[in-house]
């Protein structure tokens, strides 16, 4: 029997079928990778100082860490009682003429620290509380106005079924999934003004379409 | 010119697969039948509702929300289920009954399992069609004041785990009868393949059993509200889209077989034990769909980004096998050229195109999957269009193609009849993978631009971007073209089904590479290890283009449900 060429070994044959795990390179080069190469977000996200910055595009995954709110788990262990009472006295605080809630809406006029967090716009400045209630078939409250390079803290929650949450961005989106009384935290800013579609990635009913929100950014 | 010596099979003279199929009894034949037969009306009915979907998302029909989410419904439910389970049922069993070779073992356990697979069939349909729209999950809280809709839903999907169950026993008991008998001392690698499948059928049933048994209990009042499908879902449906890759594995060493005369030459150890990576590979990965749950632990989250790396390695695998025994076979037969060697395969023959061109969206389908299932591109793809827009490849490309290609082979066996017109069978392959490209670039560009999957009127009160009912429009044009060529293919295999004509046996040619002149192997086979390299060399360039994408956004979020 003549010998056979390597590409038609058994070992070489078997090794194929592990090609695609070679897809961690990219993974690592992004800092995007599992433990232990390559896991390390910092790699390629920018410094939390960077936060509050207008540097523009950033990465939209950053550690954890730098939140400083232990970000993972999305609970942020505050129970939907909580959660439901927080989002109201947010909705009516800040509630505009035009409808729409503005979390700075009384600074003009006001210089106060609503809910205990600084609403000031330097860099690195404490996130701004904001909440964001799901229900059939939209969001509570339907627009928010936030300024440009200030970090807030969302938490949302929905209250009746699973919704999305998701905001449209441009060329992409950023995807949100919320259960039903399980609050979801995240830190985010808005590097650019603009008016930006919040719209519900999970169907949830008849009206599922029309659920909708929109974030302002000045 | 590349030359290849080829034997053609003798016009008239069945393959084993054939021979055996035909030599069935009467009993095995009438229940296969009629199996066949019901998965098919479950594809027509799935490739229905999945047109009108398409027609409505591009803005080309317009319906009612609950009855454009019955539709949708009826689409999933129909083609995941239904067609996906029915033909896994009847394929598992009269491969094991040829490969037995005096028919079923257990056969009223065959017969029961078909009857509640068929009763479960028919409430699941019902219920989509009439009942709360709950899309193919059947999530309950959709419907938390409709627990009719839930239960008899629910009661759908336990009928067809229990005839899932019924039908692997009868068919592990084929697969295992001839040894108990004493007439083989071990499995064949199809054998084994096939007692594989099997139990993988019951750990599918029981995860089903598990995510809908609450369902039908809290409709009854004998539970408490089923809160936790969520979670028990994610286990079925993990399931539910590998174990149908497991038979197309399956199928295509079946079809190599029967088209070509090759057997793996790798021996039979080495199919089996990619077999059983199945087992091995498939539960412990499905962490990935969880990535967008907003309470997953970071420890999960590590552990599930890092098996999903390997979610493609049996099938991957069993590709370059089957690849590397074609080339070598068809090596030692004389076939020089990088990629010649490939025009000796019987490409006349429509089973042989359908498993080829199967393999081209197989690679398509897989490049896309590992953009989705890496963690931190979740948030901008989960929920998307993305999805559907990747999953077609596979659901249609993939299974769909190769099961067909099976039934072109097996029914005219079964029924003793001819295939209808393989001269238009053999040419739906490329329309079919035509349309999937239009939809799946139209719709893997929308998902990455954030197009939800579950909405039929994406413009938003004029809020969305512009680009979001031109890429839907899109998605429409493909899938009205894939829709056709598969439709024409089923009707061929129908008509497959109920001829009664005489076998024409010049219609389908196959072709002989069992024996080279020269030693199987000696030669290099380079088409597993190009196409593998282009693989990831394609999932390179999506996921780089995907994290480009990502960090472009102008947003910077931190944590979180992860959002992913």
């Amino acid at each position: 029997m003549s010998e056979r060429h390597f590409t038609t070994r058994r070992g070489f044959v078997a090794a194929l079928g592990f090609g695609a795990v070679s897809l961690y390179g990219a993974w690592a080069a992004y800092g995007a990778a599992p433990l232990p190469f390559g896991g390390h977000k910092e790699a390629a996200t920018p410094e939390p100082d960077a936060h509050g910055g207008h540097s523009g595009h950033g990465t939209a995954e950053a550690p954890p860490e730098a939140g400083g709110h232990g970000a993972h788990g999305g609970s942020a262990g505050m129970a939907p009682e909580e959660f439901r009472f927080e989002h109201d006295y947010f909705v009516e605080r800040y509630a505009q003429p035009d409808g729409s809630v503005n979390p700075h809406g009384s600074e003009d006029t006001h210089s106060h620290a609503a809910g205990g967090h600084d609403h000031s716009h330097e860099p690195g400045g404490r996130p701004v509380d904001v909440y964001l209630m799901a229900q059939k078939f939209a969001y509570s409250p339907d627009v928010l106005r936030l300024k440009v390079g200030q970090a807030y803290r969302f938490r949302m929650m929905a209250d009746d079924i699973t919704h999305g949450a998701s905001i449209q961005l441009g060329s992409a989106s950023r995807i949100i999934r919320l259960r039903p009384n399980t609050v979801t935290e995240q830190t985010i800013t808005f590097t650019k003004p603009g008016e930006y579609l919040v719209y519900c990635t999970v169907y949830c009913g008849q009206a599922h379409d029309a659920m909708q929100g929109r974030i302002v950014v000045g | 010119m590349d030359t290849i010596s080829t034997n053609v099979t003798p016009v008239g003279a069945p393959s084993r697969l054939t021979a055996r199929v035909t030599a069935l009894p009467t009993p095995d034949k009438a229940l296969l039948k009629l199996l066949f037969g019901a998965a098919l009306l479950a594809l027509v009915l799935g490739l229905a509702g999945g047109f009108v979907t398409a027609l409505a998302r591009a803005r080309a029909l317009s319906l009612f929300p609950d009855d454009a989410y019955r539709i949708l419904t009826l689409h999933g439910v129909s083609v995941f289920f239904y067609w996906l389970y029915l033909i896994q049922a009847a394929l598992l069993l009269v491969l094991a009954a040829a490969e037995n070779g005096r028919g079923l073992a257990l056969r009223p356990l065959a017969w029961l399992g078909a009857a509640l697979m068929l009763a479960g069939f028919g409430f699941s349909e019902w219920v989509s069609t009439t009942g709360t729209p709950l899309l193919y999950d059947g999530s309950p809280e959709l419907a938390a004041d409709d627990p009719r809709s839930v239960g008899f839903f629910a009661l759908g999907y336990l009928l067809l785990s229990g005839g899932l169950v019924a039908s692997a026993a009868s068919g592990i008991a084929t697969v295992l009868q001839p040894r108990l008998r004493g007439e083989a001392d071990a499995f064949t690698s199809i054998g084994f393949a096939l007692f594989a499948w099997a139990g993988f059928l019951v750990v599918s049933a029981i995860a089903a059993t598990n995510a809908f048994l609450p369902g039908v209990l809290w409709a009854l009042g004998a539970g408490p509200f089923p809160a936790d499908h969520g979670t028990e879902w994610h286990i079925l449906f993990h399931n539910l889209h590998y174990l149908p890759l497991m038979a197309t594995v399956l199928v295509w060493y079946v079809l190599t077989e029967h088209l070509t005369g090759v057997t793996s030459i790798h021996g039979a150890r080495m199919s089996k034990i990619v077999f059983a990576a199945y087992l091995v590979f498939v539960p412990p990965t499905s962490l990935y769909h969880m990535f967008l749950e907003p309470n997953l632990s970071e420890g999960v989250r590590v552990v599930g980004s890092l098996l999903s790396l390997f979610v493609s390695v049996p099938t991957l695998a069993a590709f370059a096998i089957i690849v590397s025994s074609l080339e070598a076979s068809a090596r030692a037969r004389g076939a020089t050229g990088l990629f010649g060697w490939m025009r000796g395969l019987p490409w006349d023959n429509p089973a042989m195109a359908n498993m080829g061109w199967a393999v081209v969206n197989m690679m398509v389908g897989i490049t896309f999957a590992f953009v989705l299932i890496q963690e931190k591109l979740a948030p901008m793809l989960s929920d998307t269009f993305f999805v559907p827009g990747y999953f077609h490849f596979f659901a249609v490309g993939v299974l769909t193609q190769t099961f067909l290609a099976a039934l072109m082979v097996i029914l005219p066996a079964l029924g003793g009849g001819t295939l209808w017109r393989p001269t238009v069978l053999r040419r739906m392959p490329v329309l079919v993978t035509v349309g999937l490209l239009v939809f799946g670039a139209a719709g893997i560009a929308a998902g990455f631009m954030g197009v939800p999957r579950r909405v039929f009127d994406v413009s938003y009160g004029g809020m969305a971007p512009a680009a979001w009912p031109v890429l839907m429009a899109l998605v429409g044009v493909g899938a009205t073209v894939f829709a056709v060529a598969i439709s024409v293919t089923v009707y061929g295999v129908v008509r497959s089904l109920l001829s009664r004509c005489a076998p024409v046996a010049v219609e389908a040619p196959v072709v002989d590479w069992r024996a080279g002149a020269r030693g199987v192997g000696a030669a290099p086979a380079w088409t597993g290890p190009a196409s593998v390299a282009a693989l990831v060399a394609a999932m390179y360039v999506f996921t780089i283009v995907a994290f480009q994408l990502i960090q472009s956004l102008p947003i910077i979020a931190i944590g979180g449900g992860h959002g992913h």
